[in-house]
């Protein structure tokens, strides 16, 4: 145990010569946080101009359709309607100042009184579908708006909405979680790497080949202190999200330890068997963050997969971050217990075991090759 | 010249000592587009129906199944289900029949509170029951005619892929740049440089320009991916080229900048990468800047990748945002900084001799 706690404290000193590999799992995941926040985190709502040039009232309801009908996204209306005429309104949408131009007829209102087929002219930019999508389908949310708003007969069929919880989660919190969770794994698997680089430097691997014990004891130490930083990465994560956006774990927190940090293993396996191998240790070191940041993106860091499992690749299960995500979602935004609980705890106990043993039995097989 | 070439072919050898870096570097931009782009929003959403034996519940079907694009997808796809008391919600909602308030209603039980997720599945289903209306209205119905830009809705992968071109330009640079500035020190070979008569121009500017053909490469290799998947070519190489070779050159800048301030490959590794995504994310990566938040649009003035994403749109869709010349402009500027900024660092690190 003696030995133990002297190689603990020798690794110890490595983050005092290198403080920001040591928080490694801070600098990108904030970055990517605050880019997140940026773009998603202010109003959503699509820049129209409205050219209004009917002569009676009804475009004017219209008109302020836009700014009633509110989207549960960000809570603000779907358009940031803007009055202009029509060559104003043209130059800016040349321009891409504007998405969208509706334009209102002169003889709206007495088509509409009159049943004469009353029509609207939408111009929108189409350069993604899933912007034109959204043109699309929030201008059926402002013409039923309208229907009501001028006495129009019922509708044949009324909508009503029903949810699970009273409360409503933005997008920045959905991702925010997400980044906590690569921030556990960027900073152990930074940590492995500033752990490894000083045997790399002095090329000391030749000596743990030649050490008489087992190189467990060199081996545990650095994973231990590369998931403690992991996840002393990811709590000061929660703190922020915490401060910024109001959601704290709680009691919970243990578990948010539990479940990132077996994420975290699993990483520090893949990480450390390039951190002891000089001939790939950079390649290594690259490949496995870049791969760490790819699965945020792919394997549920942008929004929740549970309902919508069917749509996850089958390469993004081959990571536990996917399996992870959302019972850690559920222990931080929402404070309860994920349904799913066991499952998710036996899955990543399964990924952190295997990928520990073999990269611990890898490494320690090509440390002893002395050739 | 002469010298400037053999430096050159110097930093082009310096592939060999670290091939599995260089082929990380350019290749995984590519592999990231491609994992991804499987992954994206498609405009088509499987919804949830539960099975009602009245008639109006059958017209909404069929209103869901015309909800779509009239020149790309449907936008809903529904799916049938038994329903029962205490029914688990699959896929994130489910419609049901009911009457309430003497009124038919389908009533939406959501599984979620995603407020984005909310959002799609709501205006969907308003889009369905607003068809049933206007069906009901006759000619009082309200008929909005869409005049889109293009002639087809463009899937989002073209450009996600498109904007992530910059982003491989300026990794591949980057973390090559970070990494072999930083080895420089590590390894002790920066006095060579110190001690060497040829001009520092001459050094910086090899080593600058072999990152940024690297750059360069990675970029062009994310092109002909994105090519081949969607089908979409740039109509002009030549432009692409040259927009990616100012971004690059950039990352190029950010990476040596990196290795010269810190002299660690680790952590200047670490700033490279975390540059190279902020400046992506920042730089129009998910739609152009304008579309966005003011906050947003604000900062992605102040990222490249913005200028190189607004000069690489026309030649993707042939159709022009505005004028061109502001965005060359800035890119050139933006590039000539960098490189006066690299120039200034290597001198105070490397030529200045501290006592």
């Amino acid at each position: 145990m003696k030995r133990v706690w002297v190689l603990f404290k020798s690794e110890f000193k490595v983050w005092r010569h290198d403080p920001i590999t040591a928080f490694g799992g801070i600098l990108p995941p904030a970055f990517i946080l605050i880019a997140f926040a940026l773009l998603f985190g202010g109003r959503l709502s699509f820049k129209v101009a409205v050219v209004n040039l009917d002569q009676g009232t009804l475009g004017g309801v219209l008109r302020q359709s836009f700014d009633q009908v509110i989207s549960p996204l960000s809570n603000a209306p779907y358009y940031l309607a803007q009055d202009m005429n029509l060559n104003e309104a043209m130059g800016a949408y040349e321009r891409y100042q504007v998405e969208g131009i509706w334009v209102i007829p002169p003889d709206f209102t007495d088509s509409v009184v009159s049943g004469e087929k009353p029509a609207l002219e939408m111009y929108f930019f189409n350069y993604n579908d899933d912007r034109a999508k959204n043109h699309r389908i929030y201008s059926a949310e402002i013409l039923w708006h309208f229907y009501k708003q001028i006495g129009y007969p019922e509708p044949p069929l009324e909508i009503a909405e029903q949810y699970p919880l009273p409360v409503m989660v933005d997008w920045v919190p959905v991702i925010a979680v997400g980044v906590a969770l690569l921030s556990v794994c960027l900073g152990s698997i930074f940590n492995i790497y500033a752990l490894t680089y000083k045997e790399q430097i002095s090329h000391m691997t030749l000596e743990f080949g030649l050490a008489p014990r087992s190189l467990a004891w060199v081996l545990i130490p650095k994973v231990v202190l590369a998931l403690i930083f992991g996840l002393v990465s990811g709590s000061l994560f929660l703190i922020v999200i915490d401060l910024w956006i109001g959601f704290w774990p709680g009691d919970y927190i243990w578990g948010f330890w539990l479940l990132s940090g077996l994420t975290a293993l699993f990483w520090i396996g893949l990480a450390i068997v390039a951190g002891l191998r000089s001939r790939n240790y950079m390649a290594g070191a690259i490949a496995i963050v870049l791969t760490a940041i790819i699965v945020f993106f792919i394997g549920g860091g942008l929004g929740l997969i549970r309902y919508h499992a069917e749509d996850v690749q089958w390469y993004s299960w081959l990571f536990p971050n996917t399996h992870a995500i959302d019972p850690i979602r559920d222990l931080v935004l929402f404070n309860t217990w994920p349904v799913d609980w066991n499952a998710t705890l036996a899955k990543l106990i399964g990924f952190a075991v295997l990928s520990l043993f073999f990269g611990m039995t890898l490494t320690a097989r090509w440390l002893r090759r002395l050739d | 010249m002469k010298r400037f070439t053999l430096l050159l072919k110097n930093e082009f050898k310096l592939f060999r000592t670290t091939i599995p870096v260089h082929l990380i570097g350019i290749f995984q931009p590519a592999l990231m587009f491609s994992l991804m782009a499987l992954v994206l929003v498609t405009p088509t959403f499987d919804m949830q129906v539960a099975r009602s034996g009245d008639p109006l519940g059958d017209d909404l079907i069929r209103a869901m199944e015309q909800v779509g694009s009239p020149i790309g997808q449907p936008y809903i796809n529904p799916i049938l289900v038994e329903s029962f008391p205490g029914q688990e919600i699959q896929g994130g909602q489910l419609i049901e029949f009911i009457w309430q308030a003497e009124r038919p209603t389908a009533l939406q039980r959501f599984g979620l509170i995603d407020s984005n997720m909310v959002k799609n599945f709501r205006n969907r289903l308003t889009a369905a029951a607003l068809l049933l209306w206007n069906e009901s209205l006759g000619d009082k119905a309200v008929v909005i005619e869409e005049a889109p830009w293009l002639p087809r809705d463009i899937p989002y992968s073209v450009y996600f892929g498109m904007a992530m071109m910059p982003l491989a330009a300026n990794l591949a640079a980057s973390l090559i740049g970070a990494y072999l500035s930083a080895q420089e020190f590590e390894f002790k070979t920066i006095i060579e440089y110190r001690l060497s008569p040829v001009s520092m121009y001459q050094v910086t500017g090899a080593r600058l320009l072999r990152l940024a053909l690297t750059g360069l490469l990675s970029g062009l290799v994310l092109m002909v991916v994105i090519g081949i998947t969607t089908g979409i070519w740039p109509v002009s190489a030549g432009w692409v080229v040259l927009i990616l070779f100012c971004v690059a050159l950039i990352g190029g800048c950010i990476g040596t900048l990196a290795g010269l301030y810190f002299q660690k490959v680790l952590p200047a590794f670490l700033v490279g990468l975390a540059l190279s995504f902020f400046t992506w994310i920042m730089g129009s990566a998910f739609g152009l800047a304008a579309g966005f938040s003011g906050p947003y649009e604000a900062v992605s003035r102040f990222m490249p990748n913005t200028y190189a994403v607004e000069l690489l749109f026309p030649l993707y869709y042939q159709v022009n945002i505005g004028s061109r010349l502001p965005a060359i402009l800035i890119l050139t500027f933006a590039c000539l900084l960098f490189i006066l900024a690299t120039l200034i660092t290597y001198w105070r690190k490397v030529l200045v001799v501290r006592k």
